[in-house]
């Protein structure tokens, strides 16, 4: 794993490769750096005694990951599982894997360092827990979500 | 490279602690035990000046001469003590740099200080007629040598070595004695009886073979040497004490002195380490010619060092420093002064010859040959052993044994370890894979068997390399009881027993920091501060702080016991009211939940805060570091006469063997060592107390009924207790029962523990150990039955 994430490049020179998702109506974006691999909704045991969020974990490949519920991490209400549905299994520089539960998955695209601007300082605005900067694009404003903040408290 | 320096100091600078603390204990140095921190010295000097750590390796050297100093001349140390703490501060610093070398921005600490502790200290030790610094002591035998030469008798000494390995080395000492027997008119050697005694080859594999003789007419020294050299098998001549004809012709050379350097084998490039020589005494010479002469650009020449030495010579009014450097030039093996060299050598490099006076010229000359004496022996130090130790067998074998060790990567363990749990996952995968269900496949079957008896073969084999006694997370804390002896002043006793208990090498590492905890505590608040009190008591005026380990059903226990003053509950309990954590009633607390108060955060009952503990860290420390190994810690203490701290360890964390057990769609998994049996429940069992709480009566005894779903919020296939299984289990003498749906079967599954994220809810607390993937591919988490029976 560790390989894979050296040889990735997350900075071209153009700018910043972002994967878009969408959640409802919104679409969220996580930087590529932080992904791993995006498998299809899997059987997830449940793992009593942890916040609501967390869904259980999954096995992939022998390995034991939590999976969180980006849904329920935004405060929305749970949808069923279709087969658009999708875990995309994220890896952090400690090694660590957690996968989010994501509605579905949309596209790749570099965004230029330009179009990146920071969240307004507010505390007041929710918004700022889980996000990292605000994406404008032609086809519209999207939020960078901040994994770290996505998955730790 | 840098690892292996870090592993290689380190376990250098803990054996080095090791020697000091036994010899502190007798209170007088060994032959042996000099030698051996000599050695140690010797070895960190070198590996540190080749890393480029100067100021390790001139402490290193300001140790290794100051045991030379006490090795050589026997001075009768007045101050121990003093002595120890040097050494032990030196130590201490050395560990130190160590921890910061492995820091991503590194600056050299400063040993001066200590250097100059070291030195003077040393000088003392050289006795009022030494001059004070280090250097001056060569220089006063240099003063001294020319005078003892002269009165000496004809003799010339030389130590012969013999090639490692060539076998009957007496045989071989034998033909060099022939060979010389002509050119010599007069010769003796030790051992005498080569001839006749075999047991005379491993003498001179220990100490060398000693010869001494007067050239005949028509010869001299050289050309005897030379013989000797050219002898088969012979390794190295090394000329100890040249006799009287030497230093008349000493005299009349110029004050040039020629050195051999041999390098260390497999070190490479033996030429350009033969130009650093070069560069290094270039400093403190005068002139500097060599042979072979074309090192910088010919690289064969490293060829020619191999096998004949690096010659070297120089002209200095300083010989003695020259030589030090040509030591502390790192891959230096071992030098020896020849003098003047051989003909045939003088003619390919004609040396340089410097006019000086004939006094210098005999000083510098003598100078040389005590100081070679004196450095050579380091690095002779290896191969050179006390002579009691020369028919101990004891010596030999344990040399043996260490060729069939090697070190080997804890990651490369690691991954082996998982991949076995691969294997024992993917077994059951095979065999018991669905698509076999309902055929009768009686070959495939018995092939399944040996490869479930092979499995369980590799597992245990993989685990037992992963085993570790205990004894050097014991013999760590010699260090930490000697240390506080001295500071506060008490007199104890540590004692070790079943240190050889062996625990896996991941739970060795993590126990460090709690043992460390807990002797401190021991010393600082266990042992009574006042001998009187001990007196008083009816105890020994000497404490004693015992650490215990042995194996109980799946588990290493380990107890810190001291005899000391024991915890009053009452004081505890008063303390933990006033620091508010109490949760009930200070009546209702029972002398064991009073006595584990002290490892809840924030508390300690010393009212001052002391340099080793006070701050109501440590016990919490303790009990967080056992608890992440999957172990737990308790207190026992008789007030007044001593306290237990009870650790519990399991012997591995990876592969447990458990009952599965269904609640709903979850699966648990039951550690077997837990279960003591498992069972339908009758309704005559049942009984209820008055909150309605369930209990299961068996034979008479009533246990708590845990009801696996109830407790985390699952839904049950079952939630009626007729039907569903109930297991008894036991831990830590404590028992209840679990009631879950059904029982699946037994496996054994491989502890995978479980991520971060899902550590930061405390799931351990809600008695959760770890998950584990089973052969279907889908996850079960195992169940840590302490922690679940403690809740209720």
């Amino acid at each position: 794993m560790a390989e894979n994430n050296t040889a990735k490049t997350t900075y071209t020179a153009d700018g910043t490769e972002v994967l878009f998702f969408s959640i409802g109506e919104t679409i969220y974006g996580i930087e590529i750096k932080y992904i791993n691999e995006i498998i299809g909704i899997e059987q997830i045991t449940v793992v009593p005694k942890i916040p609501e969020h967390i869904k259980g974990v999954i096995n992939i490949r022998g390995k034991v990951v939590p999976v969180i519920s980006v849904r329920k991490r935004f405060g929305m209400e749970e949808i069923p599982y279709d087969d658009r549905t999708c875990i995309i299994v994220l890896e952090f520089e400690d090694g660590n894997q957690v996968g989010i539960i994501v509605d579905r998955v949309q596209e790749v695209i570099v965004v230029k360092q330009g179009d990146i601007s920071k969240t307004p300082d507010s505390k007041s605005v929710n918004a700022n827990r889980y996000i990292k900067s605000i994406i404008n694009m032609e086809s519209g404003i999207r939020l960078l979500l901040d994994c770290d903040k996505l998955i730790m408290d | 490279m840098a690892d292996m320096y870090v592993f290689e100091t380190t376990s250098l600078l803990e054996q080095l602690d090791q020697i000091l603390m036994k010899t502190e204990n007798e209170s007088s140095f060994g032959e042996e035990e000099i030698n051996e921190i000599f050695r140690t010295m010797h070895t960190i000097k070198g590996s540190s000046a080749m890393m480029g750590l100067d100021n390790m390796s001139k402490l290193a050297h300001a140790i290794e001469d100051m045991f030379y100093i006490i090795r050589e001349d026997h001075p009768v140390i007045s101050s121990m003590g003093t002595l120890y703490d040097l050494v032990f501060n030196a130590s201490d610093l050395m560990k130190a740099e160590i921890e910061l070398i492995q820091e991503d921005e590194y600056n050299p600490t400063d040993f001066t200080d200590q250097m100059n502790k070291i030195e003077a200290f040393a000088a003392v030790l050289k006795g009022g007629a030494a001059p004070e610094s280090a250097e001056a002591p060569a220089q006063q035998v240099a003063a001294a040598a020319p005078a003892a030469v002269s009165s000496s008798s004809p003799l010339t000494s030389v130590k012969v070595w013999f090639e490692d390995e060539c076998k009957m080395e007496n045989l071989r000492a034998l033909l060099v004695i022939n060979r010389i027997t002509d050119s010599c008119s007069q010769l003796e050697y030790f051992p005498a009886d080569i001839e006749t005694n075999g047991d005379t080859a491993k003498v001179i594999i220990e100490n060398g073979f000693d010869i001494k003789f007067a050239p005949a007419d028509g010869s001299n020294i050289d050309a005897v040497t030379e013989i000797i050299k050219t002898t088969p098998n012979v390794k190295n001549c090394q000329i100890i004490e040249r006799g009287s004809g030497a230093a008349v012709k000493a005299a009349s050379d110029g004050n040039v002195t020629t050195v051999r350097v041999h390098f260390e084998d497999d070190c490479k490039m033996e030429n350009l380490r033969a130009l650093l020589v070069v560069n290094n005494i270039k400093e403190v010479c005068d002139s500097v010619t060599y042979e072979p002469a074309d090192i910088e650009d010919n690289a064969e020449t490293s060829k020619v060092i191999i096998e004949e030495g690096f010659v070297v010579h120089f002209t200095s009014d300083k010989p003695q420093m020259v030589l030090q450097t040509i030591e502390g030039t790192p891959c230096v093996k071992a030098y020896e002064v020849i003098e003047d060299a051989a003909p045939a050598e003088a003619q390919a490099a004609p040396v340089q010859q410097t006019a000086a006076p004939a006094q210098a010229a005999a000083t510098a000359q003598t100078a040389a040959p005590k100081a070679a004496e004196k450095k050579a022996e380091a690095p002779a130090a290896d191969a050179q052993k006390s002579k009691e130790q020369i028919n101990n067998m004891l010596g030999a074998s344990k040399g043996g044994a260490k060729q069939s060790l090697i070190s080997v990567n804890l990651n490369k363990l690691d991954t082996l370890l998982d991949l076995v749990g691969e294997i024992v996952i993917t077994e059951a995968m095979v065999t018991s894979n669905p698509d076999l269900k309902g055929l009768r496949l009686d070959n495939f079957q018995k092939a399944a068997r040996q490869l479930r008896k092979l499995n369980s073969e590799l597992q245990d084999t993989v685990m037992s390399i992963r085993m570790v006694p205990l004894s050097g997370a014991f013999n760590k804390m010699t260090r930490i009881v000697r240390d506080m002896k001295v500071k506060l002043g008490k007199d104890v006793d540590l004692i070790f027993e079943g240190e050889e208990t062996e625990v896996d090498k991941s739970i060795i590492d993590q126990l460090n920091d709690p043992l460390m905890h807990m002797v401190r505590n021991s010393m600082d608040h266990g042992i009574e501060d006042n001998v009187e009190d001990r007196i008083a008591a009816g105890k020994s005026p000497k404490g004693k702080i015992t650490l215990s380990a042995y194996n109980a059903s799946g588990e290493v226990i380990i107890v810190v016991a001291d005899d000391g003053a024991g915890i009053n509950p009452e004081k505890v309990l008063a303390k933990a009211e006033r620091n508010g954590i109490l949760t009930k009633p200070a009546s209702e607390y029972s002398e064991k939940e009073i006595f584990n108060m002290i490892m809840l955060p924030g508390f300690s009952t010393n009212e001052q805060v002391t340099e080793y503990s006070g701050r109501g860290v440590g016990m919490d420390v303790v009990r967080k570091n056992i608890e992440k190994i999957g172990g737990t810690v308790s207190v026992d203490s008789k007030f007044g006469q001593g306290t237990n701290f009870i650790i519990k360890i399991p012997l591995s964390l990876s592969i447990v063997d458990g009952m599965e057990v269904s609640v709903g769609e979850s699966i648990f998994t039951i550690p077997i060592n837990s279960i003591r049996e498992s069972f339908k429940v009758k309704p005559n069992q049942l009984v209820k107390d008055t909150n309605g709480k369930e209990m299961i009566m068996i034979r008479g005894e009533c246990f708590p009924l845990i009801r696996l779903y109830e407790l985390y919020d699952l839904k049950p296939g079952t939630d009626n207790l007729y039907e569903g299984i109930v297991i008894l289990v036991e831990t830590e003498g404590k028992c209840a029962c679990i009631f879950a749906d059904e029982l699946i079967g037994e496996q054994q599954v491989v502890v995978k523990p479980f991520s971060s994220l899902l550590n930061n809810y405390n799931v351990k607390q809600h008695g959760m150990a770890g998950c584990s993937i089973l052969g279907d591919g889908s996850i079960t988490i195992i169940l840590d039955v302490s922690n679940i029976i403690s809740d209720f």
